[in-house]
């Protein structure tokens, strides 16, 4: 095994806030409730991850992951609901990134919803998706539709992000969304959103949100974001769908980006951009792209796809390839897919590969899914870049998973790796939310 | 001074306007989780005719699609996902590669397989801004590794 220098360094965050703490302790009341009372419902998925790996330092990895999600619904009226999703991490063996545990609270919230309206009032670490904010706030978050196809949001608390140093002073964010729609012809969204850090400003962005559908077959959607601190737009990216005509469906997608305005808002070092650097601080960049797939049956699935980058600072670049996709389902599927990244240079090109396929059998299921990458310069030497994975599992219950898998690699970084996962996967009441996917 | 007082009567107004709006409304909200089981991968055409029908979970659904959905919609996608749905990609901090958790589903569409290390020092140059979304603020205790 090759080796590479690696910095260590301390991660950041530490155990949870007060208030997710909070959470946690809620979390476990709930669950260590008695289940028999009446119209309370608790459903979740345990999973429970142990990986084998070695590091291209030399260290020898077994973290052992416990991921769990669940919600409980019906507490008390059937519009009040709790949702809990966390992970926690206990090495095994060497440190993973300098830290023998880990852990975070991904989201916990208690949340009101109505029957009329589609009003909604989440409370406590929540996930925030509303035009420009695709945020995390321990906070509140709330919507609802108003008269004549209106509609109201607003979300506010302490951003939940990394942070490269303390920041004593304030920490806030806040924003909102006014939309209006007309069902199936459009909807219009004006977003805002603030964040202050260490009580300064940090971020300060609006935006417009459109989905359109003037005809039938026809669809463009799409959004712009404006940085008010920069005073320049962040980007314009929109897609225009057409299809399906028969079975072929055409999709192009149009995007503009103000690297100065986009990137303004980061808490990693990685995307502070620095003036004779690999990428320019006043780089904009214009994207087209279009799509064609084509149904041949519902089974079977082709598609083309071509993307050219034309940057104002550096040279062009084009991404193109083809794939086709087999999937029945409940029983089984295999792909495969060519693609070219053809960057300015040598060091940015390269030629991707991939064949994979999946078959349940019964209790049983098994997958394998192969990838090579070719490098048109060499990266410590080395050309290319390929893995391949054996993965199978077993059902052992309704609600009771066993699956483990193998992955066998050679890259610029190891002359064979060899990493292996085990995972039992326990769902618990799986009468809850039937019809959700995952 | 006059568009001082303007901007307050509008900002005092608006508080009310909603007010009406919402005791006026009597839309019936979204279902709280598909009543029908949905088999992956989702083609909301085959059963819906109106605006829902654009939501077909085709190819480019998860890689292009599915976050203008999201920030228009977000309840949409809630009928048929958990959060911890979303929270597998779209995380404040994780150390597991969403496509090292789901080996047994290569139909997926999850970022990062194989030697990410070195291909993202290509992808990265060519499009950063695919990268921030996910590593912007959130996620990105695995980049000061090297990214100092």
């Amino acid at each position: 095994m090759k080796s590479i220098r690696v910095a260590k360094r301390s991660t950041v965050g530490g155990p949870p806030s007060g208030m997710a703490a909070g959470m946690l302790l809620l979390a476990l009341i709930l669950l260590s409730a008695p289940t028999g009372a009446p119209a309370v419902e608790i459903a979740g998925t345990s999973s429970t991850y142990v990986q084998s790996r070695e590091t291209a330092g030399g260290s020898n990895l077994m973290p052992l992951y416990e991921y769990l999600n669940f919600s409980v619904r019906d507490m008390g009226t059937g519009n009040v609901s709790f949702h809990f999703g966390g992970w926690a991490r206990y090495d095994l063996r060497d440190d993973t990134f300098g830290t023998d545990k880990n852990s975070d609270l991904q989201y916990a919230y208690l949340s009101y919803r109505k029957a009329q309206s589609d009003v909604v009032l989440n409370l406590g670490r929540v996930m925030v998706f509303e035009g420009v904010a695709a945020e995390r706030v321990d906070g509140a978050y709330a919507r609802a539709d108003l008269k004549g196809g209106f509609g109201v949001s607003a979300f506010g608390g302490v951003p939940v992000e990394t942070d490269n140093i303390e920041q004593p002073g304030n920490n806030m964010e806040y924003g909102g969304r006014a939309s209006h729609h007309v069902d199936n012809v459009y909807t219009i969204g004006f977003s805002y959103l603030k964040e202050e850090k260490n009580s300064q400003d940090f971020r300060e962005e609006e935006g417009v949100d459109l989905w359109l559908r003037p005809m039938n077959k026809v669809e463009l959607l799409g959004k712009s974001a404006y940085n008010a601190i920069t005073s320049g737009w962040m980007q314009h990216t929109y897609n225009l769908m057409l299809g399906p005509f028969q079975k072929l469906r055409l999709n192009t997608e149009v995007s503009s980006i103000d690297y100065e305005a986009f990137f303004s808002g980061a808490t990693s070092s990685v995307f502070s951009f620095q003036p004779g650097g690999p990428i320019d601080p006043a780089e904009k960049v214009s994207i087209l792209g279009e799509t064609a797939s084509y149904a041949f049956t519902g089974s079977l699935n082709a598609s083309v796809d071509y993307k050219s980058y034309n940057y104002d600072i550096a040279g062009s670049a084009n991404y193109y390839g083809a794939r086709v996709a087999y999937a029945v389902a409940k029983s089984g599927g295999a792909g495969l897919s060519v693609h070219r990244m053809d960057g300015e240079t040598n060091s940015l090109s390269y030629d991707a590969y991939r064949v994979y396929g999946y078959k349940k059998m019964g209790k049983a299921d098994v997958a394998v899914d192969a990838l090579a990458v070719l490098y048109d310069a060499p990266i410590n030497g080395v050309d290319n870049a390929y893995s391949v994975s054996l993965a199978v599992g077993y059902d052992l219950s309704e609600k009771l998973k066993l699956g483990a898998d193998v992955e066998y690699a050679k890259n610029p970084d190891f002359d064979r790796e060899v990493r292996s996962f085990l995972k039992l996967i326990y769902r618990f009441d799986t009468s809850y939310g039937k019809g959700k996917g995952v | 001074m006059k568009n001082k007082t303007m901007i307050l009567i509008f900002l005092l107004c608006l508080p009310a306007m909603t007010a009406v709006l919402y005791a006026c409304a009597s839309t019936k909200s979204i279902a709280a989780w598909h009543p029908t089981e949905v088999t992956a991968p989702a083609i909301c055409s085959e059963c819906h005719t109106d605006a829902r029908a654009a939501m077909d979970h085709t190819a480019d659904f998860a890689a292009v699609r599915h976050r203008f959905y999201a920030a228009q919609n977000s309840r949409t996608c809630g009928v048929c996902h958990l959060d911890s749905f979303c929270s597998d990609c779209h995380a404040q901090k994780e150390e597991l590669k969403p496509s090292d958790k789901y080996k047994d589903a290569p139909e997926r569409m999850l970022p990062h397989r194989g030697d990410y290390l070195n291909q993202h020092k290509i992808d990265g140059k060519i499009n950063p801004a695919s990268c921030f979304p996910c590593h912007g603020r959130r996620n990105n205790e695995r980049c000061r590794v090297c990214h100092i």
